[in-house]
């Protein structure tokens, strides 16, 4: 474990201690350990989530960031712990994490291309019932009004901003308490970008913990309250974004000196 | 004169593409929903024959009548593809390779299952199955299965466009991960679509049996052999979509009856027909007249 926790000023409950009817954590790794065959994708890994906050967590392509998504919101098996208000993911099951508010947008979005935006964003609410379905909707259309002027094209023939709009829209139907989102802006134009992180005030402000993955560490730096910096599936740096900014080795390493 | 022969041929093409496409729907939406190709169909279509076969027969000592035999056809097929899917292809759905082979093996062990049972190990003969027909006339059975097969492909319809686990359907049918992703369970998803299939498939037997007055433990190879036009029909539509294979049937149907009709010596082309144009399509048109293309 390599932590650096001499940076850390907040007051983050460390480890163990979290972990006991600590009802503010949304989500919390203990020592989480996750691979693909011979290849060790997370060693050791400590994160915690809590209510209300943008977590961040950077680093390079192969940090392990997309693996950490994928585990704590019951797509693979690990070692060590991952929880979510208090209850081990692996014994929840995925589906019913959905159920229980924990929404993952992925990296690949993984929308229905064949459907259109009205369609998408209806399954986006599967679990939820007609009135959540309606209200959650008018939200996600003034959240993203060319979702609005969208509403019968088909996913697959939209743009990549649009795309990921749909899918972020797509999560935020199903009424997330926890909301993955996993590398929302890789390859999108400076403009959509804007579009998404405008999107994170009011998301946080109806109350939605937001866990963010970030290639991009000025985004990640401009909108997480706290920020892990993941390297080869460890966690290198953890703390606010004014104190890793002040950190030589980020500046150095992801910020150009 | 030849007008008439046209217009009889064409009745005939009308009666038989409606049972093709009952054969071939189910073979459909397991490719479309879980993107496996069952090669146990047309033993699932069997199955539903034999249910049939035991359920009028005096065999039990029940000899009910065949709209009995309808139910228990298409209710064995619903089981069979139930248990299917939960024995067996849950455990290796993610290893297509896998699949294909053990979807082979249960269609072996099945008809061989039944060729036992019928006629003890030694004979390999395809003995026949007397199958009776659901109405007392051909005309009559031919408007029976016309119209059930319509109204079948409706309900079909309605259910996966209207319904909460249709929409479900459809999701796992373009996107697995999406589906999981907004909370879809997809091994239920999965199951539905299995039985649901079976179902047809075992409706699909009992009605070619009856039309033909009886299958046999090899029905799923002979002509009209079902399993190879389920492949034809699905790969003329573009494969998964439920549309394309009933214009597949209604095209083979079409195809094979004019042939048969109007080509000199066509008696001879009965079954060819479906597998010439499934090797036309496969050349000039590989994703089908409704497919969506490599793409997904």
């Amino acid at each position: 474990m390599s932590v650096d926790t001499d940076t850390d000023a907040d007051e983050e409950p460390a480890g163990t201690e979290a972990t006991a009817g600590d009802s503010d954590v949304v989500l919390e790794a203990e020592d989480l350990e996750v691979s693909y065959g011979k290849v060790t994708a997370l060693r050791g890994l400590d994160v915690t989530v809590s209510e209300g906050e943008i977590v961040s967590l950077i680093g390079p392509n192969g940090a392990g960031k997309t693996t950490f998504c994928n585990t704590a919101s019951g797509f693979l098996d690990y070692g060590g712990s991952v929880r979510y208000r208090g209850q081990e993911v692996a014994r929840v099951g995925q589906t019913e994490l959905v159920d229980r508010g924990m929404v993952h947008c992925t990296e690949q979005r993984d929308l229905f291309g064949y459907m259109d935006v009205e369609d998408n964003l209806g399954l986006g609410g599967y679990l939820r019932d007609d009135e959540v379905i309606e209200e959650r909707k008018e939200f996600v259309y003034e959240l993203f009004p060319r979702l609005d002027e969208r509403r019968e094209q088909n996913a697959r023939s939209m743009s990549g901003g649009e795309q990921q709009m749909l899918a972020v829209g797509r999560a935020l139907m199903g009424d997330p308490d926890l909301l993955i989102l996993d590398e929302p802006t890789l390859g999108l134009a400076p403009v959509i970008l804007q579009d998404i992180a405008e999107a994170l005030a009011p998301i946080v402000e109806r109350g939605v913990t937001v866990l963010l993955t970030e290639q991009n560490v000025t985004f990640a730096l401009k909108h997480a309250d706290r920020i892990y910096l993941l390297e080869n599936g460890e966690a290198v740096r953890e703390g606010t974004p004014d104190e890793l900014k002040g950190d030589d080795y980020i500046r150095e390493s992801y910020l150009g000196g | 004169m030849v007008l008439g022969e046209i217009l009889t041929a064409t009745g005939t093409a009308i009666f038989r593409s409606a049972l093709y496409a009952i054969i071939a729907i189910g073979f459909t939406l397991i490719f479309g929903v879980g993107g496996i190709l069952n090669f146990a169909h047309g033993a699932f279509i069997t199955v539903g024959m034999f249910a049939a076969f035991l359920a009028t027969s005096d065999v039990f000592l029940i000899s009910l009548p065949i709209w009995v035999g309808l139910l228990a056809g298409t209710g064995a097929g619903a089981l069979l593809g139930a248990v299917t899917y939960v024995g067996i292809i849950r455990y290796v759905r993610d290893r297509p390779v896998t699949v294909l082979i053990l979807t082979f093996v249960i269609g072996f062990f099945l008809i061989y299952g039944i060729r036992i049972w019928v006629q003890g190990i030694d004979n390999i003969e395809a003995l026949s199955i007397p199958v009776p027909q659901v109405m007392g006339t051909d005309f009559l059975n031919n408007v029976f299965i016309l119209v059930t097969s319509w109204l079948l492909i409706g309900l079909l319809f309605y259910f996966v466009n209207y319904t909460r686990t249709g929409r479900a359907i459809i999701a796992v049918s373009q996107s697995d991960k999406g589906a999981a992703l907004v909370g879809i369970d997809a091994e239920k998803i999965n199951l539905v679509t299995w039985t649901v299939a079976g179902a047809f498939a075992g409706y699909a037997g009992v009605l070619l049996a009856g039309a033909y007055g009886s299958g046999s433990w090899l029905m799923s190879i002979q002509p009209p052999a079902p399993l190879i036009l389920s492949f034809a029909i699905v790969i003329l539509g573009g494969l998964g979509s439920i549309k394309g294979s009933i214009a597949g049937a209604y095209i083979i149907g079409f195809v094979e009856t004019f042939a048969v009709n109007f080509v000199p010596g066509g008696q001879q082309l009965a079954g060819v027909s479906s597998l010439v144009l499934l090797v036309v399509f496969l050349l000039v048109k590989p994703e089908g007249l409704f497919g969506r293309g490599t793409s997904e």
